[in-house]
């Protein structure tokens, strides 16, 4: 069944094509990785899809509902929202209220705060849930903005590199929780750097270069597929391998 | 619990103080607007303090307010209590109208904004004579003595009338900012795009507070217009006196708090009239003067508001205790 459906997506900020014409359609249930240099168009991607920016062209669907034109509060009640890379959290708000204000969206304070306890469980961070989120550590509030965007109900979750600064410890408990995420039936997109994440949890990949869609495939297809390695290295890339 | 001891305690102070008070004199006069402007910088900080935007345009509803009622009256017989909803309605729908263009905007050019909207009113105001008197102003007509009237012999009910009225406002600002709307408001305030990526309808929130602050804005102003009897487009639309001074209460005391417009209306109003009582006989301008170095040396001393030193005295208090 599919979740979401994006055809044919253009967006140009002034003399920059930020993206142009990507279409794919994503599974219920599946765990897509994002990859691109920097500058590809992955964040304007995900801006697009949960309504912060909008296409020049293309239609996207979700669970049957065309989104383009919804500002993202809509998109968000209709199941989709985000994490932003630059984190952007609710600085002088403590990490229980950060979360828990995501779970107004479909419940009231008394039972969103129950739901942003479970959420900030889910990410490991229960213990500093009185804490203000302004004076975490990076890593910290990235896990925050999970939790957050985790307690809107979604049935599509977009993580805007979530995994960026942690260590390794830390990086297997996230990628075990979008595991976790996976398998209670909710949709991942995610965006990451870090290669070795990204083989090891997606079900599929999408490789974006220049705002165009380069590969869309299994990890160990876009891994060995040549035009990949030349966007990621250049024409040299024999010389290194 | 200890808390609604204390809110008790200090309510049932502010409710005897009047008793010990000439019931006409001038020191009542200045208690009932010392209240007065406490509970409009509470309508104030809904705007100012849980969304964060420096509205410099209140007085417009608050204009609305006083005449509305007073015209209602004047023209029909209408009771004030009736005419402060029909004040609070047109205040909210002015309200809604500001709103819509202003919203977008931020920091300083909110503030300007809503200043010239704020301009705006008292200019037609005095322009549109035909329904406010003009320049000249509006007299409350005299009614036969009667809580139904809302006309007393004396401006002890007044005090209390203020009283009241700076309660439920202040309780509408707690409910909010403790409830869904507050921290909605406090998402926005942070990031706005963070706050609708989790569904928050940014839009509806920041109009919707907009609305109520008008709308109880506008209602203070019948209040204000029944104490005052009498009052021209300049003093009920005024930008210094109405619009920026509450502004100002609420700032000097502590914007975002319910404690913050009381600590400043009490602070602010008191000292204005006591330095115009103490200089006035002296060079002109002198008591301003003098009242606008106390107000820099009380910002400096305490940039956050009044309301700090509570902080600061329940540290000290909490550190004493562990020692």
């Amino acid at each position: 069944m599919t979740i979401l459906d994006v055809r044919g997506i253009s967006r140009r900020f002034g003399g920059l094509q930020a993206l142009s014409d990507v279409s794919f359609s994503v599974p219920k249930g599946q765990i897509v990785g994002l990859i691109g240099p920097n500058g590809a168009g992955k964040t304007t991607f995900f801006n697009t899809l949960c309504g912060l920016t909008r296409p020049d062209k293309g239609s996207i669907t979700l669970d049957g509902t065309p989104i383009v034109g919804l500002k993202p509060h809509k998109v968000a009640g209709l199941g989709m929202t985000k994490t932003f890379q630059n984190v952007a959290l609710f600085a002088e708000s403590s990490v229980l209220d950060n979360v828990l204000t995501a779970g107004l969206l479909r419940h009231d304070v008394k039972t969103a705060r129950e739901r942003a306890l479970v959420c900030l469980e889910r990410v490991g961070l229960r213990s500093v849930a009185d804490k203000m989120a302004g004076n975490l550590s990076f890593p910290e509030r990235a896990r925050v903005e999970l939790a957050r965007a985790l307690c809107t109900d979604p049935k599509v979750l977009l993580l805007d590199e979530v995994m960026a600064a942690l260590n390794p410890v830390e990086m297997q408990e996230i990628m075990d929780l979008i595991r976790q995420l996976r398998d209670d039936g909710i949709t991942l997109l995610v965006v990451e750097h870090h290669m070795r994440a990204i083989m090891a949890i997606c079900d599929r990949i999408l490789v974006l270069n220049f705002g165009r869609l380069l590969a869309d495939g299994a990890p160990r297809e876009v891994a060995n597929d040549p035009v990949v390695i030349e966007a990621y290295l250049g024409r040299s890339a024999e010389a290194h391998a | 619990m200890k808390r609604w001891i204390l809110i008790a305690v200090v309510i049932l102070i502010a409710a005897a103080i009047p008793q010990f008070m000439n019931p006409n004199g001038y020191w009542i006069r200045v208690f009932t607007f010392t209240l007065l402007f406490a509970a409009m910088a509470q309508a104030w900080n809904l705007i100012g303090g849980l969304a964060n935007q420096l509205s410099l345009g209140h007085a417009a509803f608050f204009g609305i307010g006083a005449y509305t009622s007073t015209i209602l009256l004047i023209n029909f017989g209408i009771s004030p209590w009736l005419g402060m909803f029909a004040g609070g309605a047109l205040g909210g729908l002015a309200a809604l109208v500001i709103a819509i263009p202003t919203m977008r905007l931020q920091g300083h050019y909110f503030a300007l904004a809503t200043l010239a909207f704020g301009e705006v009113a008292r200019v037609i105001a005095n322009v549109w004579s035909s329904l406010t008197g003009g320049p000249v102003g509006l007299s409350v007509p005299f009614m036969p003595p009667s809580v139904a009237a809302y006309s007393f012999k004396q401006l002890l009910p007044h005090a209390y009338i203020a009283l009241a009225a700076l309660i439920i406002v202040t309780v509408i600002f707690e409910v909010i900012r403790r409830g869904a709307m507050g921290y909605r408001l406090r998402a926005i305030r942070e990031n706005a795009a963070a706050a609708e990526v989790i569904g928050i309808d940014t839009t509806k929130v920041k109009l919707q507070t907009a609305v109520i602050s008008g709308v109880l804005m506008a209602m203070l102003g019948t209040v204000f217009a029944q104490v005052a009897v009498f009052f021209d487009p300049d003093t009920a639309f005024s930008a210094v006196s109405i619009s920026i001074r509450v502004a100002l209460i609420a700032i000097i005391g502590g914007v975002g708090t319910a404690v913050g417009p009381i600590l400043g209306a009490f602070f602010i109003v008191p000292v204005e009239e006591l330095m115009n009582d103490l200089f006035s006989a002296g060079a002109a301008g002198l008591s301003q003067v003098i009242f606008g170095v106390i107000l820099i040396v009380v910002i400096l001393w305490r940039p956050r508001g009044l309301v700090t030193i509570f902080e600061a005295l329940r540290a000290r208090l909490s550190k004493g205790a562990q020692s």
